[in-house]
């Protein structure tokens, strides 16, 4: 994976000055936001967030044992189970698997940890060629870009955008309707669904109970992924896992209203490993790899917690800075308030610094979590471990002295009216030079509202 | 094949784990859905109806074989290949005597292990059984030995009872259910879908773009 978080403070300025962007972020955001918010109107939200928040803290605090209970029951099953560390190993076993069968050509449904683990080039370097099967994922593909976003990997580009593109790398006729494009990519990629060997998939949830691998879609394209192939390589975190077959009742009514707005996604599929004697298709082969790759490390610390993440992508929808700057900007392929932590956690600190700054902290996203992670919380903890280790003597002694005057209302009360009184010159401009070129901010009143109430100027 | 990090990966886990509490959900056994529809199968076939009319999709309700048999006929495209499911065959002696006399027709026993997927792709329409539907949500549960002609083709019909009919998707995921054979159980709601350009909905990507089901009454 090319991770480029380190250089956030130059991607964002790119990426907050590209009008065309944020129309297209905007448009898709707010869209998906209302959507969501249609879609719970029938249920009980509160109610399945608890649920999901008290089984996915149960399954990573028992990782091991459903971990070991998945591991016997998918191998019952008849699939092949490969644990990895790295990502080196995982993309190593894949290409193992990969020659195996002789695979020229992958057909591969949409995963963040296929994204993670870089396995599309990788397996382009020993001549194998992974097609992303996905509208979203295969568009930027064409593009040679990386997605923006955990469901809507294309959604930073406009219709006309994709029209040029397919223009140019697949030769259809310049037309933007989304109907036509559509039936352009399904064109191309029944051809590769029809003669791909190998088979590339993440998943959704590992259901220790019964070994299952639940994937959750809606183009079909994983159905055909994981179903039209020989040999299909499941490749998921190890944090995936979940207790009881009967949890998905809970998880499936929360997966598709927070990520599209959906009561069900339009395809669930419940694989339990390799085609029986008694069936005519489905692969030969299963494998599922569990990637680790930093997600141990978590456990027993005060992140733990962001293990319980279903990638759904609420967060991103209803965050105000993801909104400005988009997927790209964060350089990681984790993008969103989630992405300002699981990157830093994962890949470390010191090459995501700035991450968990990527927020206005209104805790929107911990309000639309489904499985109710206190992301706004996780974020502020995360900045005072960076700070604590990093931070510059000035901002050391900015904060020191923030707390001493949050703490202590004359002060406080003397600070305001110094701000007040800076506020009226062009020295506060000068010091908060960053903000300024992007947005206004209001006037600041003669008076504090305390001062006004006592004098009874308002009631 | 290659060692892999299974004993490191484990103690990693073991190490963390040992500074948390283990934790056991206790888990509810309420419905989260704030509207239930009746329990007979005029009030859950109605529901599953208008779940289905908003993702595009049909459910008729049907008095017999033949009018089944009729609605597949004009649904389909007369000249376009049809695939039969195994089910349909060993449930619905007429509807499938009928349906074999169409043009272009194939049953499940004629391809065997190792057939060309090509062959799979040839058909635009499919008629099949199921395992369950869901009211709900407008979900129809597939189980099947082949996998491929109902994933690959434009029109999917759906023959179902009326028992087969679920209130909600409590009584999907259940230890029941989790005993099922075979290797795979797909759950099908409404046509295929994408809003990956612009958000703007578009119909029939990968799987079927219409999907009818037929629910029997005799
Ligand atoms: S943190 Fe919560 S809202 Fe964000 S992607 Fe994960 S599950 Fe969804």
């Amino acid at each position: 994976m090319d991770l480029r978080s380190r250089q956030f403070a130059s991607l964002y300025r790119h990426e907050i000055s590209n009008g065309q962007l944020r129309s297209n972020l905007s448009k898709a955001t707010l869209q998906a936001v209302d959507k969501r918010a249609q879609s719970f109107q029938e249920v009980d939200f509160p109610f399945l967030q608890k649920e999901a928040r008290n089984i996915k803290r149960e399954a990573i605090s028992n990782l091991n044992e459903l971990l070991s209970r998945f591991e016997d029951n998918a191998r019952r099953n008849g699939c092949k189970i490969f644990y990895a560390q790295t990502p080196e190993k995982a993309n190593a076993y894949i290409l193992g698997v990969a020659q195996k069968f002789g695979a020229r050509t992958a057909v591969k449904s949409k995963s963040m940890v296929t994204e993670e683990i870089g396995v599309v080039p990788f397996l382009a370097k020993y001549g194998i060629e992974a097609v992303e099967t996905d509208l979203g994922e295969y568009i930027v593909q064409l593009a040679g870009e990386s997605p923006s976003h955990i469901t809507t990997p294309a959604i930073h580009k406009s219709r006309t955008e994709i029209s040029r593109l397919f223009h140019e790398k697949i030769g259809t006729e310049l037309n933007d309707d989304p109907a036509f494009l559509t039936a352009e990519a399904r064109r191309v990629l029944r051809e590769k669904f029809l003669s791909a060997d190998l088979g590339i998939s993440g998943a959704n949830f590992l259901i220790a109970e019964t070994g299952d691998v639940v994937i959750v879609e809606n183009e079909g394209n994983a159905r055909l992924s994981t179903s039209a192939v020989k040999v299909h390589v499941v490749v998921t975190g190890i944090e995936k896992v979940i207790s009881n077959f009967s949890d998905l009742r809970i998880f499936m009514r929360l997966l598709g209203r927070s990520s599209t707005g959906q009561k069900l996604t339009s395809y669930v599929s419940l694989l339990r490993g390799p085609k029986g004697e008694d069936e005519t298709d489905g692969p030969e082969e299963v494998h599922i790899v569990l990637l680790d790759n930093g997600r141990s490390n978590l456990l027993g610390t005060e992140h733990q917690e962001v293990l319980h993440c279903i990638r759904c992508g609420a967060c991103l929808n209803v965050c105000p800075v993801y909104r400005s700057i988009g997927g790209h900007a964060y350089g990681s392929v984790y993008p969103g308030p989630i992405g300002s932590l699981v990157t830093p956690l994962y890949f470390g600190n010191e090459n995501a610094p700035d991450l968990p700054f990527a927020s206005s902290l209104c805790g929107n996203c911990t309000e639309v979590c489904p499985v109710g992670i206190e992301i706004h919380h996780q974020l502020l903890a995360m900045r005072h471990e960076i700070k604590s280790k990093s931070g510059t003597s000035v901002e050391r002694f900015i904060f020191k002295n923030y707390r001493k005057t949050m703490l202590r209302p004359g002060r406080y009360r003397l600070m305001s009216k110094v701000v007040r009184a800076l506020a009226r010159t062009s020295l506060l401009r000068l010091l908060m030079r960053g903000w300024y070129p992007y947005r206004e901010t209001p006037q600041f009143p003669p008076r504090s509202f305390r001062e006004m109430y006592k004098s009874g100027e308002i009631k | 094949m290659m060692e892999d990090d299974r004993e490191k990966i484990f103690a990693s886990i073991r190490k963390g784990l040992r500074q948390s509490e283990r934790y056991s959900a206790e888990r509810s056994s309420k419905s989260p859905l704030l509207d239930k529809p009746g329990p007979d199968f005029l009030s859950l076939f109605e529901k599953f109806r208008s779940e289905l009319k908003t993702l595009g999709g049909e459910a008729v309700s049907v008095q017999d074989e033949a009018e089944a048999f009729e609605l597949i006929n004009t649904r389909s495209h007369a000249n376009e290949a049809l695939f039969i499911y195994e089910e349909i065959k060993s449930k619905y002696a007429l509807l499938t005597s009928s349906l074999s006399e169409r043009k272009s027709v194939k049953f499940q026993p004629e391809f065997s292990h190792g057939y060309d997927r090509h062959e799979a792709a040839k058909f635009k329409g499919v008629v099949t059984g199921c395992y369950a539907c869901v009211a709900e949500t407008g979900t129809v549960i597939l189980r099947t030995a082949m996998r491929l002609p109902a994933a690959l083709a434009t029109q999917l019909f759906v023959v179902a009872r009326g028992a087969d009919l679920r209130p909600s998707l409590d009584q999907i995921f259940t230890e029941d259910t989790a005993r099922f054979g075979g290797s795979n159980l797909f759950l099908v709601t409404g046509p295929s879908r994408t809003a990956d350009i612009e958000k703007q909905l578009v119909t029939g990507v990968h799987g079927p773009k219409d999907v009818f089901v037929i629910f029997m009454k005799s």
